[in-house]
Parts: structure tokens; sequence; C-alpha cells
């Protein structure tokens, strides 16, 4: 499992939730604000953290949670390759 | 097996109760001995119409004429209640009962760009005053029905209230649903005036539905006038109606002294127009009536939720939804209601419980999604936002699981009352409900309604103990005058009254026990209730049944413990020969259901199936997928033409779902 296939996966799971094949138009580039732009709210955060909890096997410590580390797609990604538990899907 | 015991009230707390205080003063009126909650219930269902004119006597709300005969009729579905009364709905939520009330907030209106708008009692009165005789100016009267697409802010009480005055009806949906779902709603009701708000807040980011009220708009034809909630933006008015900003109404017309009459109107005369929508048709529009709107409400508000004066009470809802009716009806309990516009979880993920902390609300609205969207973000109000007033936590929308009642006490506040309510649309009101004189026990609803006789149907009968289907057996003011539309009530008893004839049946299935309490259990029919929020099948086939490719549908509610609510949408689709569900396909239907109904009617997924479960004659057996996705025995197996369809759902890798055994 890559960065990419990463990167894909919350790509899916926006179109699949919220913007049903506009995400990647949405996005832009991968360091656009969710927030700001109206990508993702807090709720839709939430339940993007329990996917990707569910889909890596990692638990994601909601104390660590800022827009600083997880409020674009990069940072998402980085966050969920970087975790220590990461191993790609199970 | 009892479950723990939760939350006991402080024997003081019942002693200063209003509950209390009405059982002394049925034991006066009545000699009988009336101790405890159970012998008043006990009371209230024996002596139905004895109960509610001891109510009525007891909360003295403003009406005129003789109380007497308290109920014609016995039968739930014609009884009808206080024929000889009269009455205005808003006198009673905005007339003092003494003069120091003019002066105290009866509005707080916040929103999640931090603003604030607090209204007295008579600021209140006079805007809504005001504006009533400015939309009398504009040809409004009794009987016309006024609509609203608006947003929760008080400008929205004050057009509901001047409209209700005139002894017009009010109907409104919330500004985020599609113009398709709008226009299935208001073009039954042939309206005469539209409230608009132009646009809604969302995360920081105002979105427009100019366009979507014009729509609309232009496919009302009995439409001649629109009013908007907000100043008049540039891309409107739509051409052919006359477009008003409600401020300018209100700042031109005249002052109303505060002892002017109000104009009062009979106990059934209808109020609001609610809507459900069912499995298959339009939507069904309730209509409710003054009387007994206020009635239950007052039951419910002063009794059940113990308000008074000195609360403040927040409930979670939007304009489409009739707890932005039974919240708005707080008011005639002298209570200050906190209305909250926007997102929950914006700025900050608490910031609705930051707001509510700060305006030091008594009691708390709320539903299961919003708590498990809570415990999912690892939110701890408990720290962050302490609510030291805070004596309530109702939850409705959804079944609240008893391990919320769990996180409620842990991570929120761990002396306060859980009261799991639930009702609905239908009856405006509430057949279970909190109850101050009484323990919460975990996973439960305190008790059942006073004056409602609710039962649980069983295949031996109904019975005040035990689990089945949720019928009432007596009538009760709230019940429905109709279905708008429907003037021989064709409609409405096959709507509540053909499956059990003589009795009201809900839809929902209910435990009852011993000790009084009540579970409910979930929908019986085929409605949806996902996230909380009731979803009619019948409106996501109108809209996917047009998407080429897709030849039959199904929506259905499978439990999914993960999911905010607990369950989550599913949609079974036949496609025509040759097609596949493929991706570019599942998001068209996804984005289509998004666009012209709501976010609500989006499924969480859609699974290609060869055929759906369909009876012998022919009717479509949403009850039976639902069983077989949920793990659940499908009752009535042999009423099925095709029950081999029913495998393929089983194990079909898109419906599994952990934690619920198939």
């Amino acid at each position: 499992m890559t960065t990419s296939d990463v990167r894909r996966t919350v790509v899916d799971w926006l179109d699949d939730n919220y913007h049903f094949g506009d995400a990647e138009r949405l996005i832009g580039s991968d360091d656009r604000s969710f927030l700001e732009n109206g990508i993702l709210d807090s709720l839709g955060f939430v339940k993007l953290i329990l996917y990707l909890e569910d889909t890596y096997k990692i638990k994601i410590d909601r104390n660590q949670l800022s827009p600083r580390n997880f409020d674009s797609l990069g940072l998402i990604v980085r966050y969920v390759t970087g975790h220590r538990d990461y191993r790609g899907v199970a | 097996m009892t479950p723990p015991v939760v939350f006991s009230p402080e024997p003081r707390t019942i002693a200063r109760s209003n509950l209390t205080a009405f059982s002394r003063f049925c034991e006066e009126a009545t000699g009988r001995s009336l101790p405890d909650y159970r012998s008043l219930f006990a009371f209230s269902i024996a002596e139905s119409a004895r109960f509610w004119e001891l109510f009525l006597r007891w909360a003295a709300p403003y009406v005129e004429g003789e109380a007497v005969p308290a109920c014609v009729g016995t039968e739930c579905e014609t009884a009808q209640f206080f024929p000889n009364l009269r009455l205005s709905y808003p006198e009673n939520l905005l007339r003092p009962r003494r003069p120091e009330d003019d002066a105290r907030p009866a509005i707080t209106a916040l929103d999640e760009a931090g603003h604030r708008v607090s209204l007295t009692r008579a600021e209140l009165r006079a805007r809504v005053r005001r504006l009533a005789q400015a939309l009398e100016t504009l040809g409004v009267g009794e009987g016309d029905r006024v609509v609203a697409m608006a947003r929760n802010t008080a400008t929205s009480i004050v057009a509901c209230l001047a409209t209700t005055s005139l002894g017009a009806i009010w109907s409104s949906t919330a500004p985020d649903f599609g113009t398709e779902a709008t226009l299935s709603r208001f073009q039954q009701l042939e309206p005469k005036l539209l409230f608009a708000h132009p646009w809604y807040p969302y995360h920081g980011v105002r979105r427009a539905i100019t366009d979507r009220i014009t729509e609309v708009a232009k496919a009302l034809p009995s439409l001649e006038r629109i009013v908007l909630l907000e100043p008049i933006p540039e891309d409107v008015p739509p051409p052919g109606v006359g477009v008003e900003a409600v401020d300018h109404l209100i700042a031109a017309a005249n002052p109303i002294p505060p002892e002017a009459p109000w104009r009062r109107f009979g106990f059934n005369h209808p109020l609001f127009i609610l809507f459900s929508s069912g499995t298959t048709g339009v939507p069904k529009c309730i209509v409710h009536g003054a009387g007994g709107t206020l009635l239950e409400h007052l039951k419910e508000h002063r009794l059940h939720s113990d308000l008074g004066q000195e609360d403040r009470l927040y409930f979670h809802t939007s304009c489409g939804w009739m707890m932005w009716n039974w919240l708005l009806s707080a008011l005639a309990s002298g209570t200050e209601i906190v209305l909250y516009d926007g997102s929950v979880s914006y700025p900050e993920p608490d910031s609705l419980l930051k707001a509510l902390a700060r305006e030091e609300v008594t009691v708390f609205g709320t539903s299961a999604a919003y708590l498990q969207y809570c415990k999912d973000a690892g939110l701890a109000p408990r720290e962050t936002a302490p609510m030291p007033r805070l004596r309530a936590i109702q939850s409705t929308g959804s079944i609240l699981w008893d391990s919320q009642y769990d996180w409620i006490l842990e991570n929120l506040k761990a002396d306060v009352a859980i009261q799991s309510i639930s009702g609905g649309t239908d009856i405006i009101g509430c057949f279970v409900l909190g109850n101050p004189v009484l323990p919460v026990y975990r996973g439960e609803s305190q008790c059942v309604s006073l004056g409602l006789d609710v039962q649980a149907m069983t295949p031996s009968g109904p019975t005040r103990t035990g689990t089945g289907e949720l019928v009432c057996l007596n009538p009760f003011p709230s019940r429905p005058i109709g279905l708008f539309g429907d003037p021989g009530g064709t409609r409405f008893h096959e709507a509540y009254f053909a499956q059990n004839p003589g009795m009201w049946t809900h839809g929902d299935f209910v435990q009852l026990t011993e000790r009084g309490t009540a579970r409910i259990l979930g929908r019986s029919d085929g409605t949806l209730n996902v996230r909380g929020v009731r979803i009619g099948p019948a409106e996501i086939y109108q809209i996917v049944l047009g998407i080429p490719g897709v030849l039959e549908a199904m929506a259905v509610e499978q439990i999914a413990p993960r999911e905010p609510g607990g369950s989550r949408l599913v949609l079974l689709a036949v496609l025509a020969p040759g097609t596949t569900l493929d991706r570019p396909l599942t998001l068209r239907i996804k984005r289509e259901l998004s666009q012209r109904a709501s976010s609500n009617h989006v499924p969480a997924v859609v699974a290609q199936v060869s055929s759906l479960p369909t009876t012998h004659s022919g009717k479509r057996s949403e009850r039976a997928a639902r069983d077989v996705l949920n793990g659940k025995p499908v009752v009535n197996l042999g009423a099925l033409r095709n029950p081999e369809c029913l495998e393929e759902i089983r194990i079909h890798p898109a419906l599994q779902v952990d934690g619920v055994q198939a």
C-alpha cells in the first residue's frame, strides 16, 4: 500500500459520502484546507477518522487531531502513512 | 432483567415539581388518592376526558367559552376535544402571565458565526403583531396556507406566530431541502405566501438558495407573495411574484398596544401542517389543531419536562422537523427557548456544547446521532463545556442506546436526568417521555405520556406490559385533525386506523415494562429512520427510478452499530439487462438524491440485486428485506412469491456489517 493508494482511498471515501464524483475537483490541490473550502466538516472528519481506523487498523488519538495535521488531503495521507501501526490494508 | 438506575430525582425536586402540584390538584378536585405517578397515570387513562378537563384548569391557558364537554366521542379516530372553546395559539405563547414577564428574555438565537440575538417577550410580541398586521394587508387570512423555507432563527418564529395569529396555517421545511422534496410538500397545500431565507450557513460558508426559491415559487401557481426573512439579495425576485423583506414589513406596520385583544379561533382550528413521507405516494400533509397542539405541549413541557419560568430550553432541530414546533410551544410555559442555526461543529468540534454552556441551558434536547458524534470525536464536555445548571438531557429521533447513557454520565454530566422521548410528526408530540418524579433506568424512557393509553399490540391483542407495535387506544387532543386534501378522511384512516380498527397504530415497535418504563425498538413499517431523520422511501424511489438503467429500487434501514444513530440507509437496485452497478452509476444515484432530495436521502450503500422481495399480490416487502439484512427471522415468508431473493440480499458482500449477524 503506497501513499497514492491512501490518497485514492480518501478521495473515494469523500465521493462515496459527500461529493459523489466531484471530490477531486473540489480538492484541487493536496494542500487545500478541507474545512475552509467546504470539502469536509467536523462531523465528516469524525466519520473519516473512523473509516481510516477501520481500513488501516490504526488508532487515531483524538487529542492529536488539529487542522495543522489533518485538514488537507496531503496532511491526512502523511498522517496515516506515518502512523506507527500503519501496515497498509490488513 | 431490570436495568440499573442511572439517575434518581432528589426528594425536594419531586416535591417542587409541577407534576406533584398537578397530582395534588387532581386529588382535591376528585377526592381520589393519587400518591404516585402510577396512580395518576391510571386515572388519566381511566377517566381521560376528566383528566384533560382538569389539566386545562390547572394549566390555565388563555381560552374563552365552555370547557364542557371536554371530549365528544370515545373513538380515537373521530373524537373531538373541547368543541366549545376558542383560543389563540400565539396569544398563549406571548401574553405574559405576570407583568414582569414582558422584560424577561423569551428567545435567544445563536448561530455558528457566534452571533447572538435575544428578544424579550414584549419585543417578540410586538414584532409578531406588527408582522401580522402587514400579512393581513397582503391578504393573508383564516385558513390560508403560509409555507416557509426557513432557518432556525428568531425571525422564523416571528413569521410563524404572525401567520397563526391570523388563523392562517403554517407549514415549514428546512432550507437544505431540495426543490423536488420541497415542492412535493408545498404543491399539495396551494399556499398563498412563502417565507424564505435566501441562504443558510454551513461550516462558515453561506449557501445561497435563491435559485431554489425561484424554482419553488414558479411551481406554486397559488402563490401571491414571497417574504424574505433576510434583506433582499439582488438575484431575487423571481418573475411574476411580489417579494417583500420581513424587516421592512415589520418596520412599516403600526405598533399595536400590548392590551389589544388576540383573534381567537376554535379549539380544533388548523394550526400547523407537518409532513410525513411513506413508502408510496406523495408525503402526507398532517393537519394539527391549535388547541390539541397547545394542550399536549403544555402537558409535555410542564408535567413531563417540569419546565417553568426559570428554565432555558434548547432542542436541536430545524424548521423541517416537528421538534421545532414543540420547542416553540415551550414559550407558553414561560420558558426561554434557545435556538442555534448552522453547523453544530463549527468552528470547533464542540462549538454547540460550548454555546449551550455559555447560555446556561437547563434542559438540552438532542439526538442519539449527535451524542454518537460527540463520543466518536472524543469530546469531553464535562471539562470543556461544563453545564452546572443543566438538569435534563432529552434525546429523540432515534433509539438512545444503553452505552450512550453511560457516555453522557461519564463525559457530559454525572448527575443529570437522561430522558429518551419518542413520538413524532403524526401526533406533534410524544408517546413516551421523561418524568421529574421517577428514576431513569439505563436505556429506557421513564414513562408513558399522561392521558394516552399506549399499549403494545401482540398476537393476542394489546397489552400494557409487553412488546409489539405501538398502539394508542383512547382519544387524545393532539391526534391530527386529518390530512390536507383528504376531506373524506380515507387516507387518514388508511394511515393510522386501518391496521388495528379503533386504535392509533403508530408504526413503531415498543416494549412496555411492568415498571411503567418503555423502550422504542425501531420502526415497524417501511419508513426509514437514519441518523435520527425519518425518511420516506417513496421520495427516494421517485428520483432513483428516473435514472437510466435503474428498473426497481428498495430502500431499507440496516442496523450498523458504528454509524451515528446506529443504522444506515441501504438501497437495493434492480438494473436493466446488461447494466452493471459500476462506480459512476453508484455516484450518480447518490448525487441525484443529494441534490434533488437532501443529504439525508443518500444511501450509505447501493447494492445491485436481481430481484426485490415481492408478495404474491405484487406488493414489495421492505420489511422482509429489512429483517434479512438485520439478521432477524422473516415473518410471513410464505407471502413472498420470490423468497429466494432474500438469500442473495443476505450474503451480498456490500451489505455485511460488523456486529450484525445476518
